[in-house]
C-alpha cells in the first residue's frame, strides 16, 4: 500500500478527482432536480404509453440542416405493438430555459423555468420531449429519473448521519467502559454486524402497512438504516479510542485534570475524525443500496413517488426490458456510477486510512 | 442472541397496526363474523404475550405455526427453499474463494505492476457494482440469447450458476482486498525469509507460509459476510426467480404473513449464526495461539 502511495502519487489524485467530479455531479442533480426536469415526474400522459426517446433532429425530412435541433411530434400508430410513428409536417425546436410546469427550487424560490424544453407558439400543447421515453402510464422517464436520484441521495446520507452517531457514541462509550461492559457492548456490535441485515429490514418493514405516505416512509427508511447500520461505526470508534487512550497528549490531557467528557470531545475525537469520516462514506453506498433494494422490492418508497429501486421493479416487463434494456436499466446505471465515484475518491484519498 | 432478534422481530410485526387480515376487513363482502372466525383459527385472538408464547414454544420443539397464505407449516415451506438457497450461496461462497485465492496468490507471486493494478479495478468495480443492477443484466442477457423468459419455481443450472455468480461478486471484491494486504504483509515477514533461507520454491513459500499467516483475517471476514449473501440472495432469487429463502421472505412481508417472517428470520439467523461459528473454529484450528484463554 505504501509503495503505491509514494510512487503513483499523481494517478491517485486524478482518481479521486474524478471520483468527486462524479459525486458532485450527483448532487448537483439532487438539488437542481426540478430546474432540469423538464416536465412532472406525476403527469400521466395517455396519447403516448411507453413512448420510444424523442429523436433530436438537426436535419429534417427534405434533407435541410437547421442550427437548432428540433423535434417531431410523436403519434402511437399501432397500439398493439406500442409502435410511434414521427409526424414530419410540424418541427418543434427545442428552447433553453422553458417555461412549463411551476416548482419552487430550494423548497422556497417560485419558478416555472427549467433548463430545456418545448416551446411553440401555434399549440397549446406542443409535444413532449423525452429523452428516455415514458413508461406504462406516460410519465417521462427523465423527469422520474432526476427525482428519483433527488429522492435516493437525500435519504441516505440522512441515515448515514443518524447510523454515525449512534455508532460513534455507542463505540466511545464502550472503549471506556470496564471490561465487563465493553466486551457485552461488542458482543451486541458484533451480533449486529453478523446478522443477514436486509431480512431483518424486510422483517422491520413489515410490521408497518405497505402504502405509506412519501415522507414517512423516508422517513421510516432512516429510521430502519440508522437501526441496522450503527454497529461497523461503533466497533471501529472502539477500536480507534482504546488505541487513542495509551497516546501520551491524552494521558497528559488527563493528568492535568481535564473531565473525560472533554478529553474525548476535544482530544480523543479530532484524531481519529479521518477514519471515521472514511468509514461514514463507505456506508453511503451501502445505504443507498439498501433503500434501492426495499424500493425495488415494492416495500421502500411507493408510486407515483419515484425512487430508483422502483423505477428498476418495472423491468419486471419482459417484453420491454429485451426491447429497450439501456433506458430501463438507467436508474441501475446511476446506481452503479455513483457508488463508484464514491468508492474511487475515498480509496484515493491519501489520508492514511487503509481501505479494504 | 437468537432469542433476542425473534423477540424484536416479534414485538414489532404484532405491535404495529394493521395484520393479515387488514386487507380482508376492508372488503365489504367479508363480514365481521367471517373476521373473528378467521381470527380464532389463526390465533390472533389471542394477547400478544401468550402468542409470542405459544411461537417460542413451538419453535423449540420444531414447529413453527402454520403460515398465513399459503396454509401449509411453515417447515415444509421454509426447508425446501432454504436447501436452495444454500445450494446457490455455497457455489457463489466457493467462486469467490477461488477467484480471490487465485488472484491473490497471483500477484504475490508475480509481483507486476499491471497486475495490482487490474486487481485493483476488480476490486473497485466488484465492490460498486449492485447485485440488483447485474442480476438484471443477466437477465437481459438470458431474454437477448436464451430467448426462454425463466420460468419461476423452474430450478436449472444455468439459473444456479448465472445467479451464483452475481451473488459473488460484492464478496470477491472483500474477499480479494483483505487476502491481498495480508499476502503482502505476510510476505515481509521473517519466517518467510526464513522459508526462502531454506531454499523453498516460492510458489511453496507463497501457499504454504504466507498464506497461512494471511488465512486468519481472511476467515473472519469471510464469517461475517454470511449475513450479507443471504440479504443478497434476497434481490438475486427475485429478480432471476429462484425459488428459495429471499424470494420467500419478500413474498411473506408482502402477504404479512407473520409467521412465515418469523420463520425466515429464525432460520436465517441460525444459518449465518452457524456460519460464523463454523469460521471462528477453523480460525482456532489454523491458528494455535489463540487456543490460550488470553486472547485480550
Amino acid at each position: 500500500m505504501d509503495e503505491i502511495l509514494t510512487k503513483r502519487r499523481s494517478p491517485r489524485n486524478r482518481a479521486m478527482i474524478a471520483g468527486l467530479v462524479i459525486v458532485f455531479a450527483f448532487y448537483f442533480i439532487a438539488i437542481f432536480a426540478d430546474f432540469l426536469a423538464p416536465y412532472d415526474y406525476r403527469e400521466q400522459t395517455r396519447q403516448e404509453p411507453s413512448a420510444p426517446m424523442s429523436n433530436i433532429r438537426f436535419r429534417d425530412d427534405q434533407g435541410i440542416w437547421h442550427l437548432r435541433p428540433f423535434i417531431y411530434a410523436q403519434k402511437l400508430a399501432d397500439a398493439r405493438n406500442m409502435r410511434y410513428d414521427e409526424e414530419v409536417t410540424q418541427k418543434y425546436p427545442l428552447t433553453m430555459f422553458a417555461h412549463g410546469r411551476p416548482y419552487s427550487l430550494f423548497g422556497f424560490v417560485p419558478s416555472d423555468t427549467h433548463l430545456f424544453g418545448v416551446e411553440s407558439a401555434e399549440r397549446e400543447n406542443p409535444p413532449r420531449l423525452h429523452l428516455l421515453g415514458t413508461d406504462q402510464l406516460g410519465r417521462d422517464r427523465f423527469s422520474r429519473l432526476l427525482l428519483a436520484i433527488r429522492f435516493s441521495l437525500l435519504v441516505s446520507p440522512a441515515g448515514t448521519v443518524l447510523a454515525c452517531i449512534i455508532g460513534i457514541i455507542f463505540g466511545a462509550i464502550s472503549g471506556y467502559a470496564y471490561s465487563n461492559v465493553d466486551s457485552v457492548m461488542m458482543g451486541i456490535a458484533d451480533a449486529m454486524i453478523s446478522l443477514p441485515t436486509l431480512i431483518l429490514i424486510l422483517a422491520a418493514r413489515a410490521a408497518f402497512p405497505l402504502e405509506l405516505p412519501p415522507i414517512t416512509a423516508a422517513l421510516l427508511l432512516i429510521m430502519i438504516f440508522a437501526l441496522t447500520g450503527w454497529a461497523e461505526m461503533a466497533r471501529l470508534t472502539r477500536g480507534l479510542v482504546l488505541s487513542m487512550k495509551q497516546r501520551e497528549f491524552v494521558i497528559a490531557a488527563r493528568s492535568i485534570g481535564l473531565t473525560e467528557r472533554r478529553v474525548l470531545c476535544r482530544h480523543i475525537l479530532p484524531n481519529i475524525a479521518s477514519p471515521l469520516i472514511v468509514q461514514a462514506t463507505l456506508m453511503l453506498p451501502a445505504f443507498l443500496l439498501a433503500e434501492t433494494a426495499l424500493s425495488f422490492l415494492g416495500v421502500g418508497l411507493q408510486e407515483p413517488e419515484p425512487s430508483l429501486g422502483n423505477m428498476l421493479s418495472l423491468s419486471s416487463d419482459l417484453v420491454m426490458l429485451k426491447a429497450s434494456p439501456l433506458i430501463l436499466l438507467s436508474p441501475g446505471i446511476v446506481i452503479f456510477l455513483f457508488v463508484f465515484g464514491i468508492r474511487l475518491a475515498v480509496r484515493n484519498l491519501n489520508w492514511g486510512v487503509k481501505i479494504l | 442472541m437468537i432469542l433476542i432478534v425473534s423477540a424484536i422481530s416479534f414485538t414489532l410485526l404484532s405491535s404495529a397496526g394493521g395484520d393479515a387480515l387488514s386487507t380482508l376487513r376492508e372488503n365489504p363482502q367479508v363480514s365481521d363474523k367471517t373476521i373473528e372466525g378467521l381470527k380464532r383459527i389463526y390465533g390472533l385472538d389471542r394477547t400478544f404475550a401468550e402468542r409470542y408464547g405459544l411461537w417460542l414454544f413451538g419453535a423449540v420443539s420444531g414447529d413453527l405455526g402454520e403460515s398465513f397464505s399459503f396454509r401449509i407449516p411453515v417447515r415444509t415451506l421454509i426447508w425446501s427453499r432454504f436447501l436452495n438457497t444454500l445450494i446457490m450461496s455455497f457455489v457463489a461462497f466457493a467462486i469467490a474463494v477461488a477467484v480471490s485465492f487465485f488472484l491473490s496468490i497471483l500477484s504475490a507471486r508475480y509481483r507486476r505492476r499491471f497486475l495490482s493494478g487490474f486487481i485493483e479495478t476488480i476490486v473497485l468495480l466488484s465492490a460498486s457494482t449492485p447485485r440488483m443492477v447485474l442480476a438484471l443484466l443477466v437477465l437481459v442477457i438470458t431474454l437477448r440469447f436464451s430467448m426462454s423468459a425463466p420460468a419461476a419455481g423452474e430450478i436449472n443450472l444455468f439459473q444456479l450458476f448465472s445467479g451464483a455468480i452475481v451473488l459473488s461478486v460484492p464478496l470477491i471484491s472483500v474477499f480479494l482486498a483483505q487476502l491481498r494486504v495480508g499476502l503482502a504483509d505476510a510476505l515481509n515477514e521473517d519466517f518467510v525469509r526464513l522459508a526462502r533461507a531454506k531454499g523453498l520454491a516460492e510458489w511453496r513459500v507463497i501457499a504454504l507460509h504466507a498464506l497461512r499467516a494471511a488465512l486468519n483475517p481472511f476467515l473472519s471476514i469471510a464469517g461475517l459476510s454470511f449475513g450479507g449473501l443471504l440479504g443478497g440472495s434476497v434481490i438475486v432469487e427475485t429478480v432471476l426467480g429462484w425459488p428459495g429463502l429471499g424470494a420467500l421472505m419478500v413474498s411473506a412481508v408482502r402477504g404479512r404473513d407473520v409467521p412465515l417472517v418469523m420463520g425466515v428470520v429464525l432460520v436465517a439467523s441460525a444459518a449465518v449464526w452457524l456460519g460464523n461459528t463454523i469460521a471462528e473454529v477453523l480460525q482456532l484450528v489454523n491458528d494455535k495461539r489463540l487456543r490460550s484463554d488470553n486472547r485480550g
